[in-house]
């Protein structure tokens, strides 16, 4: 529409003919601003690539949440540039009220949709939230690689799914396109290789053929606990007790280790994480159970929470797997774990995740310098960038040799048991498992 | 019989429909216990007596906090919906002030006691002054207001007390030291956790000193007057300032001792404890009858036995449904409670 200044009073000419111009020069100011303001660290920058993160960061959840970011983050600061462009580290928080929340999550990645500059997300840490955010990142399309899902059923669509969990891993993919990886052991693995461990003789394993099976009544939990169960009975072994609780409500558990007493217990199975308190029954034992009673569990009881809250009954006799290897036994890895920790001196700073969450953003930003060279030296689609995730062969990765498959799992992903020696996780053992292609 | 039947109505009317509620109360209730009769027997006695002690243990923990529910809506009429958090800060204090009388975990005797005493009393006391200044600061104001305003106030107190508990500990579960011993009696073939016992007879200790104290002081004496009839109370030259604010005080008394007993008991405490708990608390005041003091132990008890029958016979998702349907139902068919009366109005 062009400015019609005819009709207008002759005596304010003057002043609209300085408006005019006042605007010309306005347009043209900001036409250059956008044309020098793209590129943030100055000459020689193709432009700015952002990586985002959605792990729980604050409260409860940030004993595994955090150090997991704090590894990402410094894949990120370390890599700084790839084929030319800058990188940015962009974390997320899912945790409210101290709790990874999906809702939250979803609202996280909507955030990150709407930022163009961001092509790859690191996380989620939970499997519920994994739940809610993939079908929206999905549709976007945004890549996701979480170092710590480890519910089978967010990649591969098992008979059972539906039942148990409520989603398949279809249904969770609108687009029908694969926008999801992960480098963590899927729970088919955990709970089933804890199950074996406890049922072989001492030394190699715990010697028990009775065990009572506790769950959270969330996505995780039961998965595991569920898969823990059916191999426990499978393999020889007497599940006694089979419970599950709603962590909000329940705080007293005196009942339940009343119950897995009364029925002959050599073990408890407790799946779930230390948000969900699924710690605070060990440390109600005193007077029920002795100190010596098998007290085991998934990742979700692998950390410091746990150990808190066991109180005096942190003993020796605790053990857990975890969903990826441990950094510090691979030779290979020294080097960055080493500079990681005069970044991150704390030790808070070092969590299971860390180092997987270290290669997750190595691998995206893997995935994103091929995606790069696929389109020439130039800023790639995010559809690209995930069409690149499932060509990951043999990647380096802190945590092991990492090749990812078109569902988005490793095709031999590691587990690891830890032990509490000295009121703290260590490693104790680690295997490859799958073996899926 | 159709006349008998045309007048139904209105001898219902004249009645009032305390009698037919009362009956359906009590056939749900007669039911309930068939159907729990039923699983108990499944499973052996020793078991039985088990969980009977952890209800009962438990439920000494919610009478504890019931009491002070029901001592401030008896004597104002309010709902003081901050009053569970009052009791989760006698444990939040009473944590704090553990490394300054040497009480840790791991070392075992007798020689606790004392020092634990000492950290209750000063517990107890520190919670009764603060809750004093909440009634002050957020309640007197509103005494004359329309008995919404109060209701929202104390909600608002409420999450200004888990929010400064927030910003104090953080919103991590917090351990709460194991002090109490942990042997076992063997009582005719049934074993009892000594852990449990302590536990109630610290809250029967509590309420029997409470009972006695409102009974035959003349302090208490003031309070069942003013919760009576507040202007006649006043006409008598009782000071009803001071009386409302011994209340809050006496009730977060028994908040904070309830408080440091949870501790002990469930060995974890966390900022937003005393929501679910309050909640908890409050059905069993409303349960045995808000406003009356036996009631709120009984209720208290009876919601504990409840909690732990449910977690520990059928299946624990069910629990909360349960304790909050009593809920429902007891204001539906039996508003007054257990064992509260009918009160004439004015």
């Amino acid at each position: 529409m062009v400015l019609d200044v005819s009709g207008l009073p002759t005596n304010t000419k003057g002043k609209h003919m300085v408006r005019a111009r006042g605007l010309a020069v306005l347009i043209i100011a900001t036409f250059v601003a956008f044309a020098c303001g793209g590129g943030t660290s100055g000459s020689g920058s193709k432009g700015e690539i952002d990586i985002a993160s959605d792990l729980p960061t604050s409260g409860a959840d940030a004993s595994s949440g955090l150090p997991t970011q704090e590894g990402a983050n410094f894949a990120v600061t370390r890599a700084a540039t790839v084929r030319g462009f800058t990188l940015k580290f962009v974390p997320f928080d899912d945790a409210v009220n101290g709790v990874h929340d999906p809702a939250h999550g979803v609202q996280n990645v909507q955030a990150m949709i709407s930022n163009k500059l961001i092509l790859g997300m690191v996380g989620p840490f939970n499997s519920n939230v994994a739940k809610a955010e993939i079908p929206v990142a999905n549709a976007a399309p945004l890549a996701m690689m979480s170092p710590s899902n480890t519910n089978e059923c967010l990649t591969v669509t098992y008979a059972y799914c539906q039942a148990a969990d409520g989603f398949t891993a279809e249904s969770l993919r609108p687009s029908t396109n694969n926008n999801y990886f992960r480098v963590a052991a899927p729970d088919t693995f955990q709970g089933p290789a804890m199950a074996d461990f406890a049922l072989k003789a001492a030394p190699a394993g715990l010697g028990i053929t009775k065990i009572a099976v506790w769950d959270d009544e969330e996505t995780f939990g039961q998965g595991v606990a569920n898969n823990f169960a059916k191999e426990f009975a499978a393999k020889g072994g007497t599940v006694v007790d089979r419970k599950s609780y709603d962590p909000k409500a329940k705080s007293d558990f005196h009942d339940f280790l009343a119950s897995a007493h009364d029925k002959g217990a050599q073990g408890i199975y407790v799946g779930g994480t230390s948000a969900t308190g699924a710690c605070k029954a060990r440390g109600q034992m005193a007077g029920i159970f002795n100190p010596d009673i098998y007290y085991l569990g998934p990742d979700g009881i692998g950390d410091a929470q746990c150990l808190t809250d066991s109180g005096a009954m942190a003993t020796s006799n605790m053990f857990a797997t975890q969903g990826v290897a441990d950094a510090t036994q691979n030779p290979s890895a020294a080097t960055i774990v080493a500079a990681y920790k005069v970044a991150y001196p704390g030790a808070t700073n070092i969590g299971a995740y860390t180092f997987a969450g270290y290669d997750c953003a190595a691998i995206l930003i893997d995935a994103i310098g091929r995606a790069i060279d696929a389109n020439g030296g130039n800023l790639p689609s995010r559809a690209q960038v995930i069409a690149q995730m499932p060509l990951t062969k043999n990647f380096q990765g802190l945590t092991g040799v990492i090749t990812l498959n078109a569902a988005g799992d490793q095709t031999t992903p590691t587990l690891q048991f830890q032990q509490v020696q000295n009121k703290a996780w260590v490693f104790k053992s680690q295997f490859a498992v799958g073996g899926t292609s | 019989m159709i006349g008998a039947l045309a007048r139904m109505p209105s001898t219902l009317r004249t009645y009032g429909s305390s009698q037919v509620s009362n009956v359906i109360g009590l056939l749900i209730v007669a039911g309930a216990l068939a159907l729990t009769l039923q699983h108990v027997l499944q499973h052996d006695a020793s078991f039985f007596f088990q969980i009977l002690t952890i209800g009962l243990a438990d439920g000494s923990i919610y009478a504890l906090i019931a009491l002070g529910y029901t001592m401030v809506y008896g004597i104002i009429e309010l709902i003081n919906f901050a009053h569970g958090d009052v009791f989760t800060l006698g444990a939040f204090i009473s944590l704090a002030l553990f490394p300054a009388f040497g009480i840790a975990e791991g070392k075992s005797g007798f020689g606790y006691v004392l020092p634990l005493l000492a950290v209750g009393v000063i517990t107890m006391l520190l919670c009764g002054v603060i809750n004093v200044a909440i009634e002050r600061v957020a309640y007197r104001p509103l005494r004359h207001a329309p008995r919404l305003a109060p209701l929202i106030t104390a909600i608002g107190m409420s999450s200004i007390l888990e929010g400064a508990m927030y910003l104090w500990r953080g919103p991590f579960n917090l351990h709460y030291p194991d002090l109490l011993p942990a042997t076992r009696l063997n009582i005719g073939g049934v074993s009892i956790g000594v852990k449990d016992l302590i536990v109630m007879t610290l809250a029967i200790v509590l309420v029997v000193a409470f009972t006695f104290f409102i009974n035959l002081s003349k302090l208490g004496k003031a309070m069942r007057a003013t919760a009576q009839d507040r202007d006649a109370a006043q006409l008598m030259g009782i000071d009803i300032n001071r009386t409302i604010a011994a209340t809050f005080f006496i009730g977060a008394m028994l908040a904070a001792a309830g408080g440091i007993t949870y501790g002990l008991y469930i060995s974890n405490v966390a900022f937003d404890l005393g929501f679910i708990t309050g909640l908890i608390a409050f059905t069993a005041a409303v349960f045995g009858g808000i406003g009356n003091i036996p009631g709120a132990a009984l209720g208290g008890l009876l919601i504990g036995l409840v909690r732990a029958f449910s977690d520990s016979y059928f299946d624990s998702s069910w629990t909360e449904v349960l304790i909050f349907g009593i809920l429902i139902a007891t204001l539906v068919f039996r508003p007054t409670g257990l064992l509260g009366m009918r009160v004439p109005e004015k």
